[in-house]
């Protein structure tokens, strides 16, 4: 792995080559520990190490981008060079102000030596520990136990200069047998020593004993009780068509035109912070502008999107430091989402519901109506029937067909409990979340 | 860099270490993407990515390690860590890995092009997807439109610790566009063309030409004026006719899927799931109706899944799925066909260096039928017909789906009638299949890519092709 010194210092000479007027490199680089299980038997186990130096430059009002994995500096040049040439190729945008001037952040570094040092050996401790768990009620595991090291440089002709790097480790996990019993569970953490291997295999494990003659329900608006999983599943969606600011500006997203306004119930919040003692996120973005914390809905009443420099502009603010590489042109999007969480405990969630269902998690969720927040998706791993206060049986999976706004909406409980929940790139802190007149219907399998 | 001195580093590295069968691959993946939107240049991106994976067997389990140093130091440090780690897998395993014999190959291959992409100027690119926007813009209502083209090129190097040595260039072009038309917060619809995510191919840039672009953006752009002001399906159990494009996402997630031998073996339970169709319906499921005829062909030119050879080094080869509706035969790499006592169907395929191959679709074709699309609508007295994939999700074991199209037409009394706005429907996979009573002919048939296929632990992003022709199934549950 290259270090920063290097990093920075081939960064800084080949910016001094450049003929653009503003320049940009970033560095997006990953070191990757992954052990993947199938039926209790380490299927693929791997160590991977890539780093990707993406150019921007600004000719006039002209942008390029070029990337590579070569990090020497002839190498890098290039990447400049390409830029400049496909720049030259593009029309002016307008727009388009200059690259920010950033100042450099005293980030603490993110790169806890317990994961940094985390080893296939270890990794495969976790494994031989979850089996044992698994083996005692003759299931079998499947899933990853991952630790990713990260760093990312950023550096531009008007003396921008930052770099970042993190750490984190995941272990996803589900028990199961060939009867139809699974059971998941999840755990993450920047400080893979916390993640607590042997609670995550007896959770999926519970749940997958459990998961024993299924009864059938059928579709129906239903009082659901969510795991942190599914709460942060419906909550990256809504993220996703909501929460950044590209589609804010092009008028294409449930939260354009809304600030404000009431869109969801009293007691769900969520803002993004990168800054949260659990996240330890990047603390600058891909233009290396310091991210800031930013409300996005507080007591159900939409208050703001996350932005990149240029939507900033568009918008008459300044960027809350989202913006992604340069490569992508997708709308920025927080990075790191914290939901507020309520005061009940678990057991008294459970406690409350009458009829209803507890849903681990859900599989496969697309999009139905981004602008109704409407999505698809079905049950998975452990649904459950609740009948006068008690989780009594297993039951057939359902698929959801339900706007989220409406859910969050719907909210009566939250639990004090927040966990942390990654997915595409996004880690999220969550709590359960007891919701009624969830709209379920039957599968026709 | 001397691949031939990497290579025989990392091999003899590996098997002095004491892994039993160990290979090296190379990649270098050379890409652009240019897009216009709104008339203007947007993005516009080359990339180049280049790295070696070293992936061996050794005491019956698995290594794998890669890296973007492509030094002769690196190569062996890269044997070293693969065997260290598979030594490591082996303490844990209580079965050992089981290959399908494969013969060595040593021989090349070349995706066939007329117009190598990368020589035509960004100029001349720009121009014709500037061309291809106005034809969408050329409606007043339009109020966004996009399009793109990409394009990548793979040199791969494959040796192996059995004598395989082998070298491909895989050229892959796309293009896309979409246009839009938004008149309120919720009246608003979107049409793309050839289909929602662009079209992909084994193929130089004379794509462009062969796509038809010229008549079908002014086609989607009345589509798309027409279908803000159109009503929601009325849900009800119907008759329905899916255009191609609707047919090959239905072949990938509810056959392609449901048929990888390794997540049938559980590789995928933990993420996309497991499948409904084992081994014991080997040769007695009945999958689909008489007429469906389903090949696994990565040799079949032209596809986004069409290779000389897949990343374990098994030459391509047509590979019978479903014939006349029967269960016959699965995508598999050599673990999961040596479980089975098969051979490898050839779809051991990783995303870039950075990934150890996975079973992945390789072109899959559902043979052409007999019939014209006016025969398939002809047949119907009350249903839908539904074009271009807009939403799916499918259940984690592949039995049950609901999918939905971005632009439907009600067929009433064996002719289209008024469009409908983002038609849904869904059902269970083998019903859906049995329920299919004729296929477009071979004039209507077309091989589509999928460029974003996800998969695996780590995830990979697949290219995948399914050849489909129009369909027609009977009494499917419709809905918005």
């Amino acid at each position: 792995m290259v270090s920063k010194d290097q990093t920075l210092s081939v960064f800084h000479e080949a910016i001094k080559s450049s003929t653009a007027d503003q320049t940009e490199l970033v560095l997006d680089g990953e070191t990757i520990g992954l052990t993947h299980i199938a039926e209790s038997q380490i299927q693929q186990n791997l160590s991977t190490e890539d780093a990707v130096i993406i150019a921007r430059t600004v000719t006039g009002k002209r942008i390029g981008v070029a990337s590579t994995n070569r990090l020497d500096l002839d190498s890098v040049k290039k990447a400049i060079s390409d830029s400049v040439d496909i720049g030259s190729f593009r029309e002016s945008d307008e727009a388009f102000g200059s690259l920010p001037v950033a100042a450099g952040t005293e980030s603490p570094s993110a790169l806890i030596e317990s994961t940094a040092s985390f080893s296939s050996t270890d990794r495969a401790n976790a494994i031989w520990q979850i089996n044992k768990i698994a083996d005692r009620s003759r299931l079998k595991t499947s899933g990853y136990f991952k630790t990713t090291l990260s760093r990312v440089a950023v550096v531009n002709s008007l003396g921008t200069e930052q770099y970042f790097e993190g750490a984190a480790g995941e272990l996803s996990l589900t028990a199961a047998n060939e009867s139809g019993a699974s059971g998941f569970a999840i755990g993450y953490d920047r400080d893979v020593s916390r993640i607590n291997v042997g609670a995550i295999a007896e959770s999926a494990v519970d749940k997958a004993v459990r998961t024993v003659d299924p009864v059938s329900l059928p579709s129906g608006a239903y009082t659901v009780l969510l795991e942190p999983p599914a709460v942060g599943q419906l909550l990256l969606f809504l993220s996703f068509m909501g929460f950044g600011s590209s589609t804010f500006v092009q008028n294409r997203s449930f939260m354009a035109g809304k600030l404000g306004e009431k869109i969801a119930g009293d007691n769900f919040s969520v803002y993004d912070d990168a800054y949260d003692p659990q996240m330890m996120g990047m603390p600058f973005d891909y233009e290396g502008v310091v991210r800031r914390r930013v409300e996005l809905v507080t007591n159900g009443i939409a208050m703001g999107v996350v932005s990149n420099s240029q939507d900033a502009a568009a918008m008459g603010a300044e960027s809350t430091g989202h913006a992604h590489v340069a490569t992508k042109s997708f709308t920025p999007y927080p990075r790191n989402l914290v939901m507020a969480g309520g005061q009940a405990g678990i057991e008294e969630m459970i406690r409350s519901v009458e009829r209803g269902l507890y849903i681990t998690h859900f599989w496969y969720v697309n999009y139905l109506n981004p602008m109704k927040t409407m999505v698809t998706g079905t049950t998975r791993d452990g649904t459950f029937l609740i009948e006068g206060g008690k989780v009594t049986s297993a039951v057939v999976n359902l698929r959801m067909q339900q706007s989220i706004l409406e859910a969050f909406s719907n909210i009566r409980m939250l639990s004090k409990q927040r966990v942390l929940y990654p997915q595409y790139s996004v880690v999220m802190l969550v709590p359960y979340a007891l919701i009624d007149n969830f709209n379920l219907t039957e599968e026709t399998s | 860099m001397n691949l031939d001195k990497l290579a025989d580093i990392a091999v003899t590295e590996a098997k002095r270490l004491g892994a039993s069968y160990a290979d090296f691959r190379f990649e270098e993946i050379r890409s652009e993407n240019v897009e216009v939107s709104d008339g203007q240049p947007g993005l516009i991106d080359r990339n180049l990515s280049a790295g070696l994976a070293v992936r061996v067997l050794a005491d019956g389990a698995w290594g794998f390690a890669a890296t973007n140093d492509l030094s002769e130091e690196s190569s062996r440090k890269v044997a070293t860590e693969a065997v260290q780690i598979a030594r490591t897998s082996a303490k844990v395993n209580t079965a050992k890995v089981k290959l399908a014999p494969v013969k060595s190959s040593k021989g090349n291959h070349k995706t066939p092009f007329e117009v190598d992409p990368f020589s035509v100027s960004l100029t001349e690119k720009i121009d014709l997807l500037k061309s291809y926007d106005a034809l969408m813009r050329r409606l007043p209502d339009i109020n966004s439109s996009s399009c793109f083209m990409n394009f990548r090129r793979t040199i791969k190097r494959f040796v192996s610790s059995n004598g395989s040595d082998i070298a491909q260039e895989l050229l892959h072009s796309g293009a896309g566009a979409s246009c839009g038309v938004v008149k309120s917060r919720h009246e608003r619809a979107e049409r793309s063309f050839p289909t929602s995510s662009g079209q992909y191919m084994s193929k130089g840039y004379e794509l462009l030409r062969e796509l038809g672009f010229e008549d079908g953006l002014p086609r989607i752009a009345e589509q798309a004026v027409a279908l803000v002001a159109a009503n929601e399906t009325t849900p009800g159990t119907l008759d329905i006719v899916l255009s191609g494009d609707q047919v090959s996402l239905q072949i990938h997630e509810s056959i392609g899927h449901a048929l990888e031998l390794d997540r049938v073996f559980g590789s995928e339970r933990n993420f996309s799931g497991t499948s409904f169709a084992t081994p014991e319906n080997l040769k007695t499921l009945k999958y689909g109706s008489s007429i469906i005829n389903v090949v696994s062909d990565p040799s079949y030119a032209g596809g986004l899944a069409t290779w000389g050879y897949d990343d374990e080094g098994v030459i391509a080869r047509p590979v019978d799925l479903i014939r006349e509706g029967l269960l016959v035969g699965y995508l598999s790499n050599r673990e999961s066909s040596g479980r089975l006592g098969i051979d490898s169907s050839g779809a051991a395929i990783a995303e870039g260096w950075q990934n150890p191959p996975i079973v992945r679709m390789a072109n899959l074709i559902l043979q052409p039928g007999a019939s014209t699309f006016d025969d398939l609508i002809a047949g119907i007295d009350d249903g839908i017909y539904m074009e271009t994939p807009d939403s799916w999700s499918i259940d984690d074991k592949r039995e049950s789906f609901k999918l939905g199209s971005e632009v439907g037409w009600e067929i009433k009394s064996g002719k289209l009638g008024a469009m409908v706005k983002a038609p849904r429907y869904s059902g269970s996979t083998v019903s859906f299949w049995n329920s299919c009573d004729a296929i477009g002919d071979k004039s209507l048939w077309r091989l589509w890519g999928t460029p974003n296929c996800g998969k695996g632990q780590p995830g990979q992003n697949a290219r995948t092709a399914q050849g489909a022709s129009p369909c027609r199934f009977r009494q499917v549950k419709v809905g918005s």
